[in-house]
């Protein structure tokens, strides 16, 4: 079963070959024209703006669009030669590992090693292989033994979107196919899961759509830019796309690597990398402070500079003696259900501050922040302030109505005037790039759609003083996170007290000026976002790693004492 | 060790009792079940007494209606009595009622002692394997039996966020007014969920056809004929004691109320 | 949505779900059967009768193909016995009486038609075949026919109500959460409308 030998004959993995989606009773596709092969043992990345059809185009490869979800698909899609129509969508299993982009559509809702064994169960393989099988995926991705037995539902967002990639992994397909694999996983996990899904294997192809690219683009062969229209924008090498592409991409709202801002930097000051750089150390190597030339290094150095200028603190930080607006003292939280696991917890939050929470996966941030925005009551200690609103994890958990529109409007609050409220809906929905979807029911947008509606209904007005926002750039795209800090700075101005859960250091860098850091049952460490993130003990203590503008800033300690 | 046995013995056992329950219209044999299963959980499967008890709340609550309408309505007790098939038995409309309440006791104790020994997915394993139960509908069940638990926590959600936008406090316990207004999202959550877990089955390649191994299925040891074989003489043992007790007229096998479906 | 009168896992999966769920919702209804009843005595059973054949009803008017009445139906009065209810197994029984009886419309529909008034004589189909069946085990030819009467009367407008109509406006909220997007309600409704 490791490799298809059609797949030697036709040279292609998967091959989407002028190919359009439709939904039912939508006006237009969503998707393409669209052409697209990978070849065997190649590592594709697909990237997109949210809304591009990404996700849509994954879901037709083994037919679960227009089979299971219900869309028109025209054009030519065929799996190792085969064309995938001939099949239905299970029997792809032994040839095709999906991750989906949501942990939960990935997972059937059993016990971690259940879900785990389940795709090998299907191909009837010996019980005494399976059971070894699981054991290495459980080890590969970082999945305890102590979790064996838990229903998944008990298990954090993180901690499931790593059950979810177990499953996946273990079914060892030549074809891997993963839709933001790590988009809930704190730091390290995220680095160590990106190694291991790009892993070369000249048997393994694998196409990965992501937001998060540090850590994974030095491990893609080619990538394929979709645009907005669902057509293809660009195509090739990571690194002749990021220089050439550069500006389309950015005005496409499309992520770009760090280092990408960096070679623009260095390319402004003349002194461009020689390849185009994909991680801040390569865009510096040929400035070294040791080996190359004093006049380089000197050009370099204001560029480098400017570059870690934007990754400082924008936000302005808490005024002294701010007035507290949420506290908690000697706090015990627990999840709903679940047992108590942070215990003694004193945090306090000001009037117009952006507090940033950081920990391992499974470390209790969400749970903290329910307790600090008073929505989850307290096991034991005391909670004062004004409720406060929380932007959920899941953003799915947000939507309590039937349409986007409806989504907005209940959330503002009642004494706004009715004609103020269509106004205030519009211009929500232009903030957030969701014109034109106000009719749609909210489960029926993309990730990155909901993640924006979710957070829509919290900025849309000023009635909780308090806001937690739980990894809200979880599935945004590069246009969606600055809407967000623009809309989390209006909110600073304005006096509201935000905390923000999340696995971005370098967003963290930029928006909170005071930071904590949760762990081992407790808070870690509490203070500014700068010394924390400098303090690499504790980073390696709390799974977290350093922001990418480090690398630069060492470099600059280096040329200063050289 | 309870939990060791083969689900489908503590099945076959827990159908019979039932069964026995039903058509032996006596009050003491219906003692003598709810005693035998409750101390056969408390010793050998260590549930807290006290988990037993409240957990027979909701039954004795449902047997307590029995009782009330057999008290409060004497004068009916014709109708009544002959809707708990047992007019022949006794004509006194307060034991037929206790009966009846001790009946659905006697049921729910027997439920609960499967449900706490029980893992629902070896239950469907055991079924895939030995019954033949086809692996689609095995996955359904399964599917259905591991949302009933996770309602509660969708529920919580569903409540912090409504409680968020409405500005009010969340209740510890729901109101009948708030559990209403909780239905109809409830169901569009199961339905989603039953959408979702059917791709990621399709996804992962559960097959309608051909063979698929199941892992960790229960099978049959010594002890399930042992437990089998005791299980059933103390049942066949209390339900002839209760017949020759009564004399050797048959109690009806009319069940004592219209059941809802 | 697919053509075919197979059911597709989506649906399959549905089906056991929606068992699931409104067994639930069927034990908290037996108790306030037991409070009505204590108050108004034994023919609040034929009053209160017909919420006990929303599964079928609802089950049907999402997925609109043969078996799904019936097979709701029986799947919720097994999941009720599993959740412990006291009837017992007989449940089972009263569960395929009741389904039949709604299937049976549908299928002189021939599957075809869910509209309102389908779903309300559903509920009475259910209400008539749940008659007989208590006719039978309870002996009701020894009533007076004046009460039979009455206590059929109850049950058919119970299930016309509680089953038919109380099950088209559970569809319907369902509907506008977007729930049941891709199901063979949906496509109707939006053909209709297009
Ligand atoms: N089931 C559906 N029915 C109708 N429209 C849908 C459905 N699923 C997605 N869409 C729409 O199709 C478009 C593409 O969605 P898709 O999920 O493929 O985007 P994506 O590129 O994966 O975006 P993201 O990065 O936000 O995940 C979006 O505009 C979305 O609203
Ligand atoms: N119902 C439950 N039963 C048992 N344990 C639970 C339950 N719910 C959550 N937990 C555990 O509580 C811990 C904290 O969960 P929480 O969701 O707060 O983590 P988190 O820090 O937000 O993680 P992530 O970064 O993955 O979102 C996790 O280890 C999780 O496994
Ligand atoms: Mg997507
Ligand atoms: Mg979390």
């Amino acid at each position: 079963m490791q490799s298809d030998p059609q797949s030697h004959r036709t040279g292609f993995a998967a091959e989407w070959h002028e190919v359009t989606v439709q939904y039912p009773f939508a006006t237009r596709q969503v998707v393409g024209p669209v052409s697209i092969a990978v070849r065997p043992g190649e590592r594709v990345l697909l990237l997109g703006p949210s809304g591009s059809g990404k996700s849509t185009l994954l879901l037709t490869l083994t037919g679960l669009v227009s089979n299971s979800i219900p869309a028109t698909v025209s054009g030519d899609i065929c799996l190792f030669g085969v064309n995938v129509g001939t099949r239905q969508p299970w029997a792809w299993a032994a040839q095709v590992a999906q991750y989906f982009q949501d942990a939960d559509q990935t997972l059937c809702g059993m016990r971690v090693e259940d879900e785990i064994a389940f795709a090998l169960e299907n191909r009837a393989l010996p019980p005494k292989h399976i059971a070894d099988r699981v054991m290495e995926a459980m080890q590969r991705v970082g999945v305890p033994e102590s979790w064996r037995k838990r229903p998944t539902s008990t298990l954090s967002g993180g901690e499931r979107q790593l059950v979810a990639l177990a499953a996946t992994l273990v079914q060892n397909a030549p074809l891997f196919v993963a839709d933001e694999p790590t988009a809930h996983l704190a730091p390290q996990a995220a680095d160590r899961l990106h190694a291991l899904l790009t892993e070369h294997d000249p048997h393994r192809s694998v196409l990965i759509v992501d937001h998060r690219l540090e850590g994974l683009i030095q491990h893609i062969d080619r990538m394929v830019v979709l645009g907005r229209d669902g057509t293809i924008l660009a195509e090739g090498h990571p690194r002749t796309i990021f220089r050439d592409e550069r500006d389309l991409l950015a005005s496409e709202g499309i992520w770009c690597p760090v280092a990408t801002m960096l070679d623009a930097q260095l390319e402004h000051a003349g002194i461009a990398p020689p390849a185009a750089p994909l991680s801040v150390e390569e865009a510096l190597s040929h400035v070294d402070p040791a080996l190359s030339s004093r006049e380089d290094v000197d050009r370099a150095i204001p560029a480098v500079k400017a570059f870690v200028a934007e990754y400082a603190v924008r936000s302005a930080p808490t005024a002294l003696g701010a007035p507290v607006l949420a506290e908690l003292v000697k706090a015990d939280c627990a999840p709903f259900l679940g047992p108590t696991i942070l215990r003694n917890i004193d945090l306090a939050i000001h009037q117009g501050e952006i507090l940033g929470i950081f920990g391992a996966n499974g470390a209790g941030k969400s749970t903290l922040g329910l307790c600090l925005s008073g929505l989850l009551p307290l096991k034991a200690g005391s909670r004062t302030g004004a409720p406060g609103g929380y932007a959920f994890q899941r953003p799915e958990n947000q939507f309590t109505v039937g349409t986007v529109r409806d989504e907005i409007l209940d959330a503002l609050p009642e004494q706004v005037a009715a004609r103020d409220k269509a106004e205030h809906v519009a211009s929500a929905l232009a903030t957030w790039g969701l014109s034109g979807l106000e009719n749609r029911h909210p489960f029926e947008l993309s990730q990155g759609q909901k993640r924006r509606l979710a957070l829509a209904t919290l900025t849309v007005s000023d009635r909780w003083p308090v806001l937690v926002l739980d990894e809200p750039t979880a599935g945004l795209d590069a246009l969606g996170v600055s809407t967000l800090m623009r809309e989390m700075q209006a909110l600073q101005g304005r006096g509201h007290a935000i905390a923000v859960i999340t696995h971005d250091m370098d967003l963290a860098l930029r928006l909170c000026p005071r930071s904590i850091v949760v762990g081992e049952g407790g808070i870690l460490a509490d203070g500014p976002t700068q010394e924390l993130m400098s303090d690499t003990a504790l980073l390696r203590r709390a799974g977290l790693a350093e922001p990418s503008c480090a690398i630069a800033l060492q470099w600059l300690h280096r040329v200063a004492s050289c | 060790m309870l939990k060791a046995l083969n689900p489908l013995s503590k099945l076959l056992v827990c159908i019979v009792g039932l069964v026995a329950s039903v058509l032996v219209f006596d009050a003491r044999f219906q003692v003598v079940l709810i005693v035998v299963t409750g101390f056969t959980l408390v010793a050998l499967n260590r549930t807290s007494p006290l988990l037993l008890l409240a957990l027979m709340v909701p039954f004795c609550l449902f047997g307590l209606g029995f009782l009330t309408t057999s008290l409060l309505f004497r004068q009916d007790s014709d109708f009544a009595t002959r809707m708990a098939g047992e007019a022949l038995l006794s004509s006194h409309a307060f034991s037929a009622g206790l009966t009846l309440f001790l009946r659905a006791v006697a049921c729910g104790m027997i439920s609960v002692f499967f449900a706490l020994t029980t893992d629902p997915a070896a239950l469907v394993r055991a079924l895939m394997v030995h019954a033949r139960l086809p692996p689609r509908i095995g996955y359904s069940l399964f599917a259905a039996m591991l949302l009933v638990p996770d309602l509660a926590s969708e529920a919580q959600q569903m409540r912090i966020a409504r409680a968020m936008k409405t500005g009010r406090r969340i209740r510890r316990v729901p109101g009948p007014a708030e559990i209403m207004s909780l239905v109809i999202p409830m169901l569009a959550f199961a339905i989603r969920r039953a959408g979702r877990t059917a791709l990621a089955l399709e996804a992962r390649g559960l097959s309608p056809v051909g063979p698929r191994t199941v892992l960790n299925a229960p099978s049959f040891r010594r002890s399930d004929a042992i437990f089998i074989i005791a299980a059933l003489s103390v049942i066949a043992l209390c339900g002839a004691a209760a017949f020759s007790d009564i004399g050797g007229v048959l109690s009806l096998p009319l069940v004592g109320h219209e059941e809802p479906a | 949505m697919s053509s075919t009168r197979g059911w597709t896992l989506r649906e399959t999966l549905i089906v056991t779900v929606l068992g699931a769920v409104f067994a639930v919702l069927y034990l908290g209804w037996v108790q306030v059967w037991l409070i009505a009843q204590a108050i108004f005595g034994p023919v609040t059973m034929d009053v209160v009768m017909g919420f006990w054949f929303i599964a079928s009803i609802v089950a049907a008017a999402i997925i609109r193909k043969p078996g799904v009445a019936f097979a709701a139906e029986v799947l919720t009065a097994a999941v009720q016995i599993l959740l412990g209810s006291p009837a017992g197994l007989l449940l089972l029984v009263t569960g395929a009486v009741q389904g039949a009886g709604a299937e049976v419309v549908f299928a002189a529909t021939r599957w075809r038609n869910y509209s309102l008034p389908v779903l309300l004589t559903a509920g009475i189909g259910a209400a008539i075949f749940s008659f007989i069946y208590t006719w039978i085990r309870f002996d009701y030819g020894a009533l007076q026919p004046g009460i039979l009467i009455a206590m059929f009367i109850l049950r058919c407008l119970s299930g016309a109500l509680l089953g038919g109509w109380l099950g088209h406006l559970i569809v319907e909220a369902l509907y506008r959460t977007g729930a049941l997007a891709g199901l063979a309600i949906d496509h109707a409704k939006r053909s209709a409308i297009a």
